[in-house]
């Protein structure tokens, strides 16, 4: 049985022309970029090129670009760095945090919570708008950090950045943007943040690499120690490959071709999400309230158990997840989910989340119409007895 | 594809549960493994999950790796709260001594995943229980003890609803533990030397009055001192809480008597822990309630075996009245463990009956 891998949100295969510009680098002694001799300086113009064109496709300066090692390091360093930069006395520095966070994200500034850092709740409509809180007598006088993640990981959901920004410039605080599921809108998003995290291997890129975007005078403070590197922000031998790789992929993302797969992402989401809900109206697809990424259909099927579909689908060879990979196998439902939609619903349904990237194709598509419907037909005869056949629930 | 269809093995880490994938795979079934991830009993939000029971779910991840077959974790720690734990610690809290792995068998394992295994598209749900499937009559499979009559575990499933024996496959049947121990270290299963679990999977400390205290309200009576008396009424003590004791035992009552002394009765209302001789302790009529039935229920008058603990021989017994949740017992000789609370499982000859749980007779 052909397998037909519709998980790309949580990882999406090298595109080739990454592989192709990562190879030289891959293989011989290269030179470490921080030395003085010839393959050093080799080294050190690779990963500046890098940088350099990162920056542009991004809309931003080069010394804007800090390369780190993938998304979840960007967005720890994004809010312990600025804590540390801020340096205030414990109950002073507050951040505004969204429920439906990346767990990079949430966690963090959980656990500066318990630091004493002050969390205040940004609330997040379905739609994709966020409310900051206005605070009488405008500009706050305590360091405060908004935190709101350009697409939901979960949903697709593009939030309202140019919403919020404006709101958060008036109140002297500084945006953070988790944009590691923001393939199609990097440019737009990148004009916003004041620190933006990115992970290559969601564009198709390499693994290693993650790209921290921070806007100049708003650096974070380092967490590690031991050399100078990416401006001092994050030590460590650079690994110049995936530098390289990432540009690339960066670069491609944002290009014309870039533009046209994801308009191609979206038809074949539409006809994923037609023949679904064609066939099974009480499917409840999860955030179509608002403008959509491409790439992500977001089912909510109630009354299944919530661990049970990805694992039904595997043993049809269509590879999917219930929501964030890290969450896997856990009962609780997400708390993304339930920050959107509220906890009553979260709870009522089994998620199902079908993400599409560069290899999907529309014969794998309707292939995969099919196995789904198979699976979704089996388990609502199941369920029957509870009420669920038809279009009759909820 | 292979020629017998899907079936779901539920697959603790252990010995037994691997070598009855094992078999399942050579026989031509399409194996999928399951473990249950059944209570988490340490959660801290920074930290993420450590969890007990994560040795077993990572031994039974890697011997499906080496078998080459699907392994899945289903998260049914909601279900098996309400239907074990919290049963469980109730029937502490009534004075009597519960069997978890009856309830887990009957309501968790072949009802949850069995439940999964049916949405994955199996048709059957296999597990490493030293028990039988004999299907000679169309429709009506008749569970029977396991060929190795030491590791026999007909006991523990009584519970099961009778609908569901079509469904189920139990690889182990006719091999000795001797023999599947054998099997696993030739097809050098990294379980095949692990020791027997003994413990209540969900009392890691191995003292369930931890877990009673955790559950019940402060000052539960359970837990709470009273009178230890005679079975004449005479106070000769004090005991720290009536959930310590299980009928039948001896230990924890003091010294200082003639003779050995036995927990006779537990009186929750009271708090009275009831002691006595061992004669006193023996009992030959009880009834068992909360009836469960693989088979056609006896008749008043029927003789049948009746098996009050596990590993306990099968008694011979007559049945004296029969309800529709209760049936009375009479056993042919006075027996000494007969404990409120634990299982009574009624046999003819090799194939298990159905059951219930003890009560003393009025």
């Amino acid at each position: 049985m052909k397998r037909i891998y519709l998980d790309h949100t949580a990882a999406t295969p090298l595109r080739p022309e990454v592989r192709e510009a990562m190879e030289p680098w891959l293989h011989g002694v290269r030179g470490n970029p921080s030395g003085v001799h010839r393959s050093a300086r080799e080294a050190r113009r690779a990963l500046e090129e890098a940088r350099a064109r990162t920056a542009a496709a991004l809309g931003r300066a080069p010394e804007e670009i800090r390369f780190v090692r993938g998304g979840t390091e960007a967005n720890n360093l994004a809010l312990l760095g600025w804590a540390e930069a801020v340096g205030s006395p414990p109950g002073l520095a507050r951040i505004h945090l969204s429920g439906v966070e990346h767990s990079s994200v949430r966690e963090t500034a959980e656990t500066m919570a318990r630091r004493g850092v002050e969390l205040a709740p940004l609330p997040i409509a379905p739609n994709g708008e966020a409310q900051l809180e206005e605070e009488p007598g405008a500009a706050s006088s305590r360091p405060e950090l908004v935190c709101l993640m350009a697409v939901s990981h979960e949903t697709g959901t593009v939030h309202d950045l140019a919403g919020l920004a404006p709101a958060v410039r008036a109140r002297g605080a500084q945006l953070h943007v988790d944009g590691v599921q923001a393939q199609d809108l990097l440019r737009e998003v990148s004009t916003l943040a004041d620190t933006l995290a990115l992970s290559a291997h969601k564009l198709g890129g390499p693994r290693s690499l993650g790209v921290l975007v921070v806007r100049a005078g708003r650096e974070p403070a380092p967490l590690l120690f031991g050399g100078g590197q990416e401006g001092g922000l994050r030590p460590g031998t650079e690994d110049v490959a995936g530098a390289v790789g990432a540009a690339v992929a960066v670069e491609w993302a944002v290009s014309p071709e870039g533009n046209r797969e994801a308009r191609r992402l979206g038809v074949l989401r539409d006809r994923l999400e037609g023949a679904i809900t064609d066939r099974f109206p009480f499917v409840r697809v999860l955030g179509r309230e608002g403008r959509r990424s491409p790439r992500i259909l977001a089912l909510g099927v109630p009354g299944v158990e919530r661990d049970l579909l990805p694992r039904a689908l595997d043993l049809e060879g269509v590879e999917a997840s219930a929501g964030a990979a890290c969450r896997s196998g856990s009962l609780e439902p997400s708390p993304g989910l339930s920050a959107y939609f509220g906890l009553e619903l979260a709870r009522s349904i089994a998620p199902l989340r079908l993400s599409l990237g560069w290899t999907t194709t529309a014969e794998e598509v309707e292939e995969a119409i099919l196995r789904i419907g198979a699976v979704l037909e089996r388990i609502t005869a199941l369920a029957a007895p509870a009420g669920m056949n038809g279009g009759s629930v909820r | 594809m292979t020629g017998r269809g899907r079936i779901l093995v539920a697959m603790s880490g252990g010995v037994d549960s691997s070598l009855a994938a094992v078999l399942l795979r050579d026989g031509g079934w399409d194996v999928i493994g399951a473990t249950m991830k059944t209570f988490c009993y340490q959660e801290t939000p920074s930290h993420g999950r450590t969890c007990c029971g994560l040795d077993g779910i990572l031994d039974a991840r890697r011997v499906a790796d080496r078998l080459d077959i699907p392994h899945y974790v289903f998260d049914v720690e909601e279900a098996f709260t309400r239907d074990v734990i919290d049963d469980f610690v109730e029937e502490y809290a009534e004075g009597r001594t519960p069997n978890p792995c009856v309830r887990c068998n009957s309501q968790t394992k072949f009802g949850d995943l069995l439940q999964r295994a049916r949405a994955l598209g199996c048709e059957g749900i296999a597990t490493g229980h030293y028990v039988r499937i004999a299907r000679e009559v169309p429709g009506h499979p008749a569970l029977l003890r396991g060929r190795d009559r030491d590791k026999d575990q007909a006991y523990f499933l009584w519970g099961l609803d009778r609908s569901v024996l079509p469904l189920l496959h139990f690889p182990l049947g006719e091999l000795t533990k001797a023999q599947v121990r054998e099997r696993a270290r030739e097809l050098s299963l990294e379980t095949a030397d692990k020791p027997e679990s003994q413990e209540i999977c969900f009392v890691p400390t191995g003292d369930y009055r931890d877990l009673l205290r955790r559950r019940l309200p402060d000052r539960h009576p359970a837990l709470t001192p009273g009178p230890i008396v005679t079975t004449a009424g005479e106070v000769i003590g004090e005991h720290e809480g009536y959930a310590s004791f299980t009928v039948g035992q001896r230990k924890g009552l003091g010294g200082g008597f003639a003779e050995p002394r036995y927990v006779i009765e537990i009186r929750p209302e009271s708090r009275e822990v009831v002691v006595g001789t061992r004669e006193e302790l023996a009992r030959a009529r009880f009834s068992v309630h909360d009836l469960n039935w693989l088979a056609e229920p006896p008749s008043p008058g029927d003789r049948v075996e009746a098996q009050v603990r596990h590993r306990a021989p099968a008694l011979g017994a007559r049945v004296l009245a029969i309800e529709v949740n209760r049936v009375d017992i009479e056993l042919d000789q006075p027996r000494h463990a007969v404990t409120p609370g634990q299982s009574c499982a009624l046999f003819r000859g090799e194939r298990l009956l159905g059951g219930g749980r003890i009560r003393l007779a009025q």
